[in-house]
């Protein structure tokens, strides 16, 4: 049986693109409290999400990316919280690479790999910064996207 | 051929396995994109056969299978699993789901299980 793999490519662009944009607002919502249950779902859910479309459609960058992804935020919600800035600031930089792939997708151009340090980065133990009530934001990007 | 409630937050992901189905006869009778959706459409539509996502915002798909079944202790349930949720298909299995089928979908292997989940239903 032949699926139609063209229009899963879109679907996967519009439903992607969207997964970006609450990746983004969950992303500045830990910015504002680290510990945000809410946000910390949504990113593991859009991460597993994305890693489920890409792999559908033979994106294997972006779906090893999506997995190293999800698989840090189980570690984040077993914790109970986002581990300091550097974490978030690591989740932010699997975000905008993200972007950089489905970028590459829409005009479809060869899918970039993920920086073997970025993917290095997600798989390995979280630093021991500890974020507590006098930490400062340390935000790396712009505002967050519209969903 | 069944009437199939399909369950997943990814439009991708339904539109798929409607693509995948459809052809062999089943007849989709609804889509629910959470854990709440499928528990109300289950009692809505009382299908032959439920496709389950697990992971879903406001009640996951385990969850969503042992509310199901414990109304209706008869409903064929098969979850659709990514790799890594090997501990969540055995709690699935430990709660009632019949089978399960990977993420990303092989419209073959789809098919052949729904195919042996609704004949072992109906013997």
């Amino acid at each position: 049986m032949a699926l139609d793999m063209a229009k899963y490519r879109r679907i996967f662009l519009e439903e992607g693109l969207d997964h970006l944009g609450e990746i983004s607002h969950a992303l500045f919502d830990l910015e504002k409290e680290m510990a945000s249950s809410e946000a910390i779902d949504t990113l593991f859910r859009m991460a597993h999400s994305l890693k489920s479309m890409a792999a559908s459609l033979g994106y294997d960058t972006i779906a090893e990316l999506a997995h190293r992804m999800e698989d840090r935020m189980e570690g984040i919600r077993a914790g109970g919280r986002v581990r300091g800035h550097q974490e978030l600031a690591l989740l932010f930089r699997s975000l905008e690479m993200l972007e950089a792939m489905l970028a590459a997708v829409g005009n479809e151009q060869a899918v970039p790999s993920a920086d073997e340090d970025l993917l290095r980065c997600l798989a390995e133990d979280p630093p021991s910064e500890r974020a507590s009530e006098d930490d400062v934001p340390n935000r790396v990007g712009g505002e967050p996207k519209k969903a | 051929m069944a009437r199939v409630l399909i369950v997943d937050d990814a439009s991708f992901m339904r539109q798929m396995i409607r693509e995948i189905i459809e052809p062999e006869g089943h007849e989709v009778v609804g889509e629910a994109t959470n854990g709440i959706e499928a528990v109300d459409l289950y009692k809505e539509l009382m299908p032959d056969l439920v496709t389950m996502d697990i992971v879903m915002p406001k009640r996951s798909g385990i969850d969503a299978v042992k509310m199901i079944l414990t109304d209706h202790p008869t409903a064929c349930i098969v979850m659709c699993s990514a790799l890594g949720q090997e501990t969540l298909v055995m709690e699935a299995f430990s709660a009632g789901a019949r089978d399960f089928i990977v993420k990303p979908f092989k419209p073959d292997s789809v098919v052949s299980t729904l195919a042996k989940v609704i004949e072992k239903t109906s013997d």
